[in-house]
């Protein structure tokens, strides 16, 4: 049994209508934030998400959406639109957490400078990638051992509450001078 | 062959730039500043964040990029700082904020640590931020080029790059102790006072 022939079992939606639900609540979450600045990178399980910024509805006049060739190199720009008073918002996947963890430590956290940070989730079940899973397994040990704050959203969650939870991880990363990471799971578990 | 010292090199951008927001990399670069030029709001200080000092720059020149003051948005970057995030070229050129000036201090070094060599002396990093569409770059290796450079660089629609080549002579510095926190804080209440209300 696949895991799409599980979901149809269980709740009557195949995969691909999970993925849309949920990269539709996750529009939903960094819409309601209305951020002037939203950063990413290359995922597939993102792509709903990630082209409603770039050539979508989401791409905006006064918002600018543009890659970050690496996730600590958009840690650090973010880190500087925070600064200047800026609403900067950063979605990428869980495998370049490993990536990010020295900027964000010596500079986010350090500085106390808030940062919102939308991830998803990979190596789990239905992953395609043979690989993946051997940093994205890991990916909440890592950022438990960097003292770097997060919540998940994944079916335990209700979709409905997906939007409004993103919007309140923005209030508390702000609430709390510190980055929060929102670790989104859009491939079904 | 170059005759500036970095201490030197920094007295200059800071005179020439009084009121710019400045973010400075970490090691030599800040704590020559500090002995220079003392603590000043408008120079936002990283203690580490190696590789970072050019993007922090580039988030907060798009940050400001509708707003009057404080005008040009200024890093400070050491050649093997630069080398360990080089990415960020790439992003500057593609967004290219005109108000965007990046000095790189450029001893071949990594001074702080022992004076290792870098990567940099086989490195062109004019043509590589021309290559990556920075609207312009130029290099210097004397008090007059770098005089002029730095006029250049305040009056010219950014993102442009100044590489400065320095000699390996340190300003004896004290290290720099304070909460970055404090830091962060003491920047963003110079700049809120610099320019409370966004143009648009």
């Amino acid at each position: 049994m696949t895991s799409a022939d599980a979901n149809t079992e269980e709740t009557g939606e195949t995969d691909q209508q999970v993925l849309a639900q949920r990269s539709a609540a996750i529009i939903a979450g960094i819409e309601a934030i209305d951020p002037d600045h939203v950063l990413h990178l290359a995922s597939s399980t993102l792509k709903i998400v990630l082209s409603h910024f770039i050539d979508g509805p989401g791409a905006r006049p006064g918002r600018r959406v543009f890659a970050m060739p690496r996730e600590e190199e958009g840690v650090a720009i973010a880190a500087g639109l925070e600064l200047a008073g800026a609403r900067p918002v950063l979605i990428f996947q869980d495998n370049g957490v490993g990536n990010l963890l020295t900027a964000l430590l010596t500079l986010s956290q350090a500085y106390h400078l808030p940062l919102l940070a939308v991830v998803s989730r990979r190596g789990g079940l239905g992953e395609y990638n043979s690989m993946i899973h051997t940093i994205s397994e890991r990916a909440e040990a890592l950022l438990d051992a960097a003292g770097v704050r997060w919540f998940q959203l994944d079916a335990r969650t209700p979709v409905g509450r997906w939007a409004a939870e993103i919007e309140r991880a923005w209030a508390f990363a702000r609430a709390t001078h510190r980055p929060v990471f929102v670790l989104v799971n859009l491939m079904g578990s | 062959m170059a005759d500036l010292d970095r201490a030197d090199v920094l007295r200059l951008i800071d005179a020439a730039a009084p009121d710019s927001a400045m973010v400075l990399g970490l090691g030599g670069i800040a704590r020559e500043m500090l002995a220079v030029a003392g603590r000043k709001g408008n120079h936002f200080i990283s203690l580490d964040a190696m590789g970072q000092t050019v993007s922090v720059a580039l988030g907060i020149a798009l940050g400001l990029e509708h707003r009057a003051a404080p005008g040009k948005v200024i890093a400070i970057e050491s050649d093997g700082s630069l080398l360990m995030g080089l990415s960020v070229l790439s992003t500057v050129g593609h967004l290219k904020p005109d108000n965007l000036v990046v000095y790189v201090l450029d001893n071949g070094v990594y001074l702080a640590t022992g004076a290792q060599p870098t990567a940099s002396a086989d490195i062109d990093l004019v043509t590589v931020a021309t290559a990556c569409s920075w609207r312009g770059a130029r290099e210097v290796r004397t008090a007059d080029e770098l005089a002029a450079a730095t006029a250049w660089a305040l009056t010219t629609e950014g993102p442009v790059l100044v590489r400065v080549r320095t000699t390996t002579t340190q300003l004896p510095a004290d290290y720099f102790l304070e909460d970055p926190a404090i830091l962060a804080e003491d920047f963003r209440r110079w700049l809120r006072a610099q320019s409370p209300q966004k143009e648009s």
